[in-house]
């Protein structure tokens, strides 16, 4: 370590708290930029609606962060979430009694197909990218083959009711379940080795292994947690529009990155969080509504969203480069 | 360090199964068919097969290059989906309008992988992110300008996708011609060894002297080329510009070069075992097809296969660092 | 690649029919040549031959219920003729080079006829044309009507009838005056438009009924809820929902429900599918115009014919009886999944639930 100039330090401590934060400011932007366009945005019922629509895709990129994080990146989590849902409604079958193991034997086919991602990885030198794709197509085939093209399944009676009350007639059940779990999924990042250790391993991998940190085990932990929080997001989609299709989940996968990746995690790994994970997936479905609103069409929100990704990970990759990486 | 890995290089080479396997495995998926299936062995349904490969040849072709240069290319897919429609759209149907549109699309094609080429190398970010975010502004595009099909092919393109030349579909012959000038380029031009050089280690080339930016600029040109071939034979071969006539391309094309023993992380590989790869794809699909074996089942087997193949084609050394 | 299906199933809306680039004013003169061409009757002399038959099935896609359940109405009805051999099925998923590709695989597997649905139209209408003059006959199933030479008989669904007998019924449940918001599919495929022209066409004869928005939901139920939730802050009042697709129809009931505004609003009839006709039966409200998926079954009955070389005219329009709340309990299934349509066909025939 050399003792670095003043100046400079202060403004790479300016650029690193830029850096840190910037989805926030983003988000409060986009609030008031809403605000002043609708009335809607200053209306708690239409905020938490918002929470409540986008509560599957901002569930499932919980654990998406964790692998990006690790530098990794799962591009499976879409189908996972189609799959889950069929799944789950299958499993309960219009019987309230089912509801509870349904959601556990969901859950566990998630963090199963997790699990073989994060042993695949492990195990192996593969591009996580082109191997998640790869299990992105045979997860939709097995979506098929389960289902044979429509989406079995009769939801419990009880579950979609109680998934969408509003708790003293405002805030959903739904909505409160993703805050939740993104208070759960925070205290993992935070609290626990796995977290730290996440971080260590996607900033400096060989480092990592040779501090003889448990680079294997954390790989598929955190593969497996994101396949548990894509079948919750399946489940969410279940409870918040029933099944209706076998591919439900398709394409998700895209919001989740753009997320993710606006929320300060990038790609090369080693930075970021739950937190900004959260920001991001609100600041995306509020620029989505307003894009709705506005009347831009859906073809120019995909562009939108490519450009986001495009740039979200060159701005952070410039600024890591200029703070220098831990 | 650079000494070790080229004098170990002979070696791997000798029990690289990589540059044989596809060989074997497209000898024996193709006497499979034989066997099983009477209706195979018919020239028609191998001409079928030769005019099934030809648009994803060529996206192989092209994605081989970035490829070996250590780069990949997720654009590809919707690039092509974009000549498709601006194709039929201005040439819709009328024979004359053919060679101006051509050398447009080629421009276009070639256009796209530039801007690839100049972001990678200005924005410093990796290359699957940038390809990948492109795929959905290429893909936002289409949209805007067409959100269905729209224009006709020219009588011209429709020969090229589906026509013969004693015999043999000049689809076919096209891939083969491009396909040689490819494998030229790769293996006898300073290009070629330098795009080697640069996917094997880009900063040992930068030290020898390669300018690597150019390099990668050049590989994601090519690619964006080869991306304006394959519209045209597919704008041919559908007749009209359907928006998402592009979509997934690029993983098959992906997974053709893998399939190929082309290492994912650059340096070492060969557009002819890319093609290779492709033959063996399009082979596997008329053979489920031709088996009646469920399109669901297909699917799943497609993923799996992706995943083996790119299980069995790891990078063979250990990261520069360990 | 899985990026592209969220639009997939958006396309399949356009692979159901031709397109029209015209705008809501679709003409009538459009319509009764349409009506003309499907009543011509086509030569069928040149098909003619013994069996057994093989019949090939080109899916355009199959991950789609309305999709499955015409397939199982194929499989049903060839069941039924032992001078069928085999069905022989493959799906494009989506893509059309690969229906092309498909196309061409089942020419040489010498097949007899050729049943499919298309992603598009004109993609396939080269290798069409070419199974045509192969001596191989070709029904465009389900959806629009097809005019092209490479189509020789369409099993086929007027979206513009059902748009109308769908607009005409919630006029009449409105009582004639409201303000109503419609809930289309994809914009720009046939089905949108046609049912937005019906809609409008009836409409003028209620200078009362005000038509506030239409919408696109894309056939998809969450998109429609979301859509609905967001009308639902912008319209104070709402009287009335033109919804034609069954499947929507929940998504914009579950909004207004979830927005304790159900009381204030009429319903429009959806379709047969399941989930519809459950909310149909609980709240004995809407009913239920049907979109027939035994229209597989009744392109079997027309391939047959023209392969025995009797005549059949170009297009043959599948219909079904009105489902009013008072019938829905003969067609309802409590227990079955909601993505599921009332059928009937036989329990060995059922897709798996």
């Amino acid at each position: 370590m050399t003792g670095p100039a003043a100046s400079p330090a202060l403004r790479a401590r300016l650029d690193r708290l830029l850096a840190a934060n910037a989805i926030f400011v983003a988000l409060l932007l986009v609030w008031l930029v809403g605000a002043a366009g609708s009335e809607a945005f200053v209306t708690p019922g239409y905020l938490f609606n918002v929470v409540r629509q986008i509560a599957p895709v901002g569930i499932a990129a919980i654990g998406v962060t964790y692998v990006m994080i690790l530098g990794g990146v799962d591009l499976s989590i879409g189908a996972v979430i189609s799959l889950t849902a069929v799944f789950c409604a299958v499993q309960m079958d219009g019987d309230a009694a089912n509801t509870l193991p349904a959601i556990l034997l969901t859950c566990l086919v998630g963090t199963a197909i997790g699990a073989v991602n994060g042993a695949l990885i492990a195990w192996s030198r593969v591009t996580p990218f082109i191997l998640t794709l790869g299990m992105a197509v045979a997860v939709y085939g097995l979506t098929q083959i389960y289902s044979g093209g429509t989406a079995r399944g009769t939801v419990a009676p009880g579950f979609r009711d109680l998934a969408n009350t509003r708790l003293e007639g405002l805030v959903p059940v739904l909505a409160i379940v993703f805050l939740a779990l993104a208070g759960i999924g925070l205290a993992i990042q935070k609290m626990t080795t796995f977290g730290r250790q996440l971080f260590l391993i996607g900033s400096n991998r060989q480092a990592a292994i040779l501090a003889g940190l448990p680079v294997r085990r954390t790989t598929v932990i955190a593969y497996a947690l994101a396949g548990l929080f894509g079948a919750l997001g399946g489940i969410a989609l279940l409870a918040r529009s029933g099944v209706s299709s076998t591919s439900a989940g398709q394409g998700l996968e895209f919001q989740v990155l753009a997320a993710i990746v606006l929320g300060g995690t990038t790609f090369e790994g080693g930075r970021g969080g739950i937190a900004g994970t959260v920001a991001g997936v609100l600041v995306l479905v509020m620029a989505f509504n307003l894009v709705n609103i506005v009347g831009l069409d859906y073809h120019l929100q995909l562009v939108v969203m490519g450009a986001i990704i495009i740039l979200a990970s060159a701005l952070y990759g410039q600024l890591q480069a200029r703070t220098g990486r831990a | 360090m650079a000494l070790g890995t080229a004098a170990l290089h002979p070696a791997w080479r000798r029990l690289d199964l990589a540059s044989t396997g596809i060989w074997l495995l497209l000898g024996g998926v193709a006497l499979l068919a034989a066997i099983c299936l009477p209706q195979f062995r018919e020239v028609e349904n191998l001409a079928n097969i030769v005019r099934q490969s030809s648009v994803l040849g060529m996206l192989a072709i092209g994605q081989t290059f970035v490829i070996l240069a250590g780069l990949i290319d997720l654009s590809v897919g919707m690039a092509t989906g974009l000549v498709v429609v601006l194709t039929c759209a201005l040439v819709d149907g009328d024979s004359a309008m053919t060679l101006p549109v051509v050398l447009l699309m080629l421009a276009l094609g070639a256009g796209i992988g530039a801007v690839n080429g100049t972001l990678v190398n200005v924005l410093r970010i990796h290359p699957l992110i940038l390809t990948f975010g492109m795929l959905f502004v290429l893909q936002g595009a289409i949209f805007t300008y067409a959100d269905r099909s729209v224009g006709r092919a020219s009588a011209p393109l429709q020969t090229l996708a589906n026509g013969d030349l004693l015999g043999i579909p000049i689809a076919g012959i096209a891939v083969l011609l491009v396909l040689a000038v490819a494998h030229f380029l790769i293996v006898r031009t300073r290009f070629g060894h330098h795009l080697t050089a640069v996917g094997g280690h880009a900063e040992n080339a930068r030290r020898a002297g390669v300018n690597v930016r150019r390099i990668r600029f050049l590989a994601f040109v090519l690619s964006g080329l080869s991306a304006g071939l394959a519209g045209l034979i597919l704008a041919g071969r559908l007749g009209t510009g359907y928006p998402l006539a592009g979509s997934g391309l690029e993983l098959d094309a992906i997974v053709a070069v893998v399939l190929g023993g082309t290492a994912l992380s650059g340096g070492r590989g060969s557009v002819i075992r890319s093609v290779a790869g492709v033959l063996v794809l399009s082979l596997a699909s008329n053979l489920l097809n031709l088996m009646d074996v469920s399109a669901f089942v297909q699917t799943f087997t497609k993923g799996v296969i992706v995943i083996a193949v790119i299980l069995a084609n790891q990078p063979r050394r250990m990261a520069m660092a360990a | 690649m899985a990026h592209t299906r969220r639009f997939l199933p958006a396309l399949a809306g356009m692979a159901i029919a031709v397109l029209l680039s015209t705008g809501a004013q679709a003409d009538r003169a459009a319509r009764d040549a349409q009506d003309a061409a499907a009543a011509r009757m086509v030569d069928t002399a040149t098909f003619k031959q013994d069996g057994p038959y093989r019949i090939g099935v080109s899916a355009g896609y199959m991950s789609n219920s309305w999709v499955v359940f015409a397939l199982q109405h194929i499989r049903w009805e060839a069941s039924q003729h032992d001078e069928v051999s085999e069905v022989i099925v493959t799906d494009a998923a989506f893509n059309p080079a690969k229906q092309v590709s498909d196309i061409e695989d089942l020419l040489r597997q010498d097949i007899d006829l050729l049943l499919y649905w298309p992603v598009d139209d004109a993609a396939i209408a080269d290798v069409l044309q070419r199974a045509v003059a192969a001596g191989v006959p070709t029904i465009n199933t389900g959806g629009g009507f097809a005019d092209g030479p490479g189509t020789v008989a369409n099993a086929y669904i007027s979206q513009w009838s059902l748009g109308e007998d769908v607009a005409r019924r919630l006029m009449k449940d409105l009582g004639g005056k409201g303000r109503i918001i419609a809930m289309l599919p994809i914009a720009g495929t046939t089905a949108a438009v046609d049912q937005l022209d019906a809609l409008n066409t009836v409409l003028a004869e209620y200078p009362e009924v005000e038509l506030l928005t239409a919408e696109y939901g894309d056939w998809n139920r969450a998109k429609a809820k979301q859509i609905t939730e967001n009308l639902l802050q912008r319209y104070p009042r709402i009287d009335g929902v033109f919804s034609p697709a069954g499947q929507m129809s929940i998504g914009v009931a579950e909004a207004f429900d979830e927005a304790g505004r159900l009381d204030e609003v009429t319903m429009s009839p959806g379709d047969e599918y399941n989930g519809w006709l459950k909310w149909v039966a609980e709240h004995k409200q809407g009913g239920a115009v049907p979109f027939p998926t035994r229209a597989g079954q009744v392109a079997v009955q027309i391939g047959l014919k023209i392969l025995k070389g009797e005549p059949v005219p170009r297009g043959t329009a599948v219909t079904a009886t009105f489902i009013s709340p008072e019938t829905v309990g003969e067609y309802v299934e409590m227990d079955a999944p909601d993505d599921w349509w009332a059928s009937k066909l036989p329990p060995k025939f059922l897709p798996p639930r």
